[in-house]
């Protein structure tokens, strides 16, 4: 029997039950739409925070203190201040190293510019050449602080303070510990890539706000930072410090690792590594609850083998017919299979625009980029397929054995 | 018991043959549905088959039609003995040389007339236009030529049983096997129904009927006689008398008419 014969006598087995046809795919459409939906969501979110990193250019090295996440997936980073000024200078030393950025942040409580006044923010250290350095962030207005009397403030940081921050502008920090600053603004910075809740912020120079003091364990006190951004010469530098720092901080000569905690690590990464860490994660995350609703697509398999096998049990005379007339079982097989594998097809192309179709609105709520996961799109268009065959098989098969004596006879 | 010797002179010149079948179902106990048939069809004979329920009727038409093969004995069609073919073969066979008229017309109920008679060829191969041109060619024999895309719900039993003998002739068959196929319409409709039997008979066709009713086996060239799984006899409608007061006595209750319906 001709393939086209068996679409066309499949087609209207379905067109011919519409409202079981209908409940049976809507099974396979939810399980391919919620995988192309989370697939969506996940790759957005993933886009969002990691997309339009220039990782290539980006010449620097990273030194944090990373540990497992409790019943979670992945790692996360920690801020205790463990990396010393000695290490800092330790570090500067390696070939190649232009300056060493150490990262930390000092307590506050408030900012206000005029009238305007806001308490989420933090108040981060930075070297006015780390600005230059990064290739992924930028001035809108003004440039790096000179001296202690100014500041960096970030574009988020202005909008929060009422937007239209000019360069000059006083603002006035008020610190935990009680004490109150003014700063000038001398530049307007926009980061264009940030992980989440790094961003509003004021960037002031260590020295002389910073004052986090640790007891190394030669027994002096020493300043100590959260982490390290280490800036390299050229990039061809790049792998060759990353081993180096690495190499210095498992040495036993640093600070760092005799102060980290034993269930905590100092990862010494470059930017690109940083991030395919990162990504990793995501991709471990969106597959995991993807698989998850790889459950509602289990489902609708089931469901498209059971409704099959009420049709076959159902239209037991017409394939008594059909085989009176000279159909083979396999003719019998190809009609069933085919009407599975149209269900199933149907299925699928529904499910990928309904989870495309979510993941535009989801991503659109949530504000990240759209992306559409074509890789993931074919897969669920075979799985689609797939299902709709393996749970027509058996239906098919049973089809196919039915006594076309006993069919016949039926009433 | 007795086998008259006309039934043995036959043997061996007809196009479909049962040779000395035997078939028996396990129900329990063995029930010898057939026992030691033999017959033969010669072609363009017309041949009605008697009996009482039970007797073995719709087993030898399962087996002459290839649905069934049987415990002893060959089934011949066409030269071929069907026990050695298999499965799929046998599918084949069925399509290509068994047109089959049933009770209850057996059509597709969600394919229009002109479908369901091409069905057959369908699963014959036969290419789409073909198909087509040949199925209203056949639906306009049977009178039905206006009929083409109805579906059998929007049919009477009358012409849904004509699209059953069109259907029964889509792929040239060698025999037609029919089941009581006036068991299900009223007298006006059956004898309609038998006056296509009678001009299918006149163009050829080589026909065997299963049938409850004399009159209607009377129509045929003989009229073979089962009972218990035997050969009761066999005999030539010429011989026997036409039908009287007696013929009408052995009409089955279900079948009388009962006002014009469906027709």
């Amino acid at each position: 029997m001709r393939i086209r014969e068996s679409i066309r006598i499949s087609w209207r087995a379905i067109t011919g039950h519409k409202l079981r046809s209908t409940l049976t795919t809507i099974g396979i459409v939810i399980g391919i739409g919620s995988i192309i939906a989370f697939m969506v969501l996940g790759g957005a979110f993933e886009e969002d925070v990691l997309g339009g990193f220039d990782t290539e250019d980006q010449t620097l090295v990273l030194v944090q203190t990373q540990g497992e996440v409790d019943g979670g997936f992945g790692f996360q980073t920690f801020s205790d201040p463990i990396y010393t000024q000695n290490d800092v200078e330790a570090i500067e030393r390696i070939d190649g190293v232009e300056f060493v950025d150490p990262d930390g942040t000092i307590p506050a409580s408030q900012v206000r510019r005029g009238s305007e006044t806001t308490v989420s923010f933090t108040v981060r250290i930075a070297k006015p050449a780390s600005f230059s350095k990064n290739v992924s962030g930028s001035f809108v207005a003004g440039e790096a602080f000179a001296d202690e009397g100014e500041a960096v403030i970030d574009t988020e940081l202005a909008e929060s303070l009422g937007g239209n921050v000019s360069v000059g502008e006083e603002i006035r920090v008020t610190f935990t510990d009680g004490t109150r600053r003014s700063f000038t603004v001398s530049g307007i910075y926009a980061a264009e890539n940030q992980a989440p809740g790094t961003g509003t912020s004021v960037y002031v120079p260590a020295d002389p706000y910073y004052n986090v003091t640790v007891d190394t364990h030669r027994g002096t006190e020493a300043i100590a930072y959260s982490s390290l951004t280490v800036w390299v010469d050229s990039i061809e530098d790049l792998s060759a410090v990353q081993s180096a720092a690495d190499e210095y901080f498992h040495s036993g000569e640093s600070d760092a690792e005799h102060l980290v905690d034993d269930d905590k690590q100092i990862a010494v990464q470059t930017f690109d590594a940083l991030l395919a860490q990162v990504g990793e994660i995501f991709d471990q995350v969106t597959i995991f609850i993807a698989g998850i609703a790889g459950i509602a697509l289990l489902v609708g398999a089931i469901g498209i083998a059971n409704i099959m096998i009420v049709s076959v049990t159902e239209r037991t005379r017409e394939i008594g017919i059909m085989k009176a007339v000279g159909a083979r079982q396999r003719d019998i097989v190809q009609l069933f299979l085919v009407e599975a594998l149209i269900l199933g097809i149907i299925g699928a192309i529904g499910g990928v625009m309904l989870g495309i179709g979510t993941g535009y609105l989801l991503v659109g709520y949530a504000g990240f980029p759209m992306i559409y996961p074509i890789d993931w799109i074919v897969i669920a268009v075979f799985v689609g397929i797939g299902v709709g065959i393996v749970s027509g098989l058996y239906p098919a098969w049973r089809a196919a054995r039915v006594d076309p004596i006993e069919a016949l006879r039926r009433e | 018991m007795a086998r008259t010797d006309r039934g043995g002179e036959r043997t061996g010149t007809g196009v479909v043959a049962a040779r000395n079948v035997s078939r028996t179902f396990f129900l329990g106990e063995p029930v010898h549905a057939l026992r030691d048939v033999t017959l033969t069809l010669k072609e363009g004979s017309f041949t009605a088959v008697m009996g009482p329920s039970g007797s073995g009727k719709s087993t030898l038409m399962n087996l002459l039609g290839c649905l069934d093969t049987p415990d002893q004995g060959t089934i011949e069609i066409d030269g071929r003995s069907v026990g050695d073919l298999s499965g799929a073969e046998r599918a084949r066979l069925r399509g290509r040389e068994i047109g089959f008229v049933f009770q209850t017309f057996n059509l597709m109920p969600r394919l229009t007339a002109a479908e369901n008679v091409s069905l057959p060829m369908v699963f014959n191969d036969v290419v789409d236009a073909d198909r087509r041109e040949r199925a209203r060619t056949l639906l306009e024999r049977v009178g039905l030529g206006d009929r083409l895309d109805h579906a059998p719900n929007e049919l009477s039993g009358g012409q849904r049983q004509r699209v059953a003998i069109a259907r029964a002739l889509a792929n040239e068959p060698t025999l037609i096997l029919a089941d009581e196929p006036t068991g299900n319409l009223d007298s006006e409709t059956g004898r309609e129904i038998m006056d296509l039997f009678d001009e299918l008979h006149a163009e050829g066709r080589t026909i065997l009927m299963v049938t409850h009713e004399r009159h209607i086996a009377e129509r045929a060239d003989r009229i073979v006689t089962l009972v218990d799984g035997q050969l009761e006899r066999i005999e030539d409608v010429s011989d026997v008398v036409p039908s009287g007061p007696t013929v009408l006595d052995d009409r089955d209750a279900p079948t009388e008419p009962d006002g014009g319906e469906g027709a």
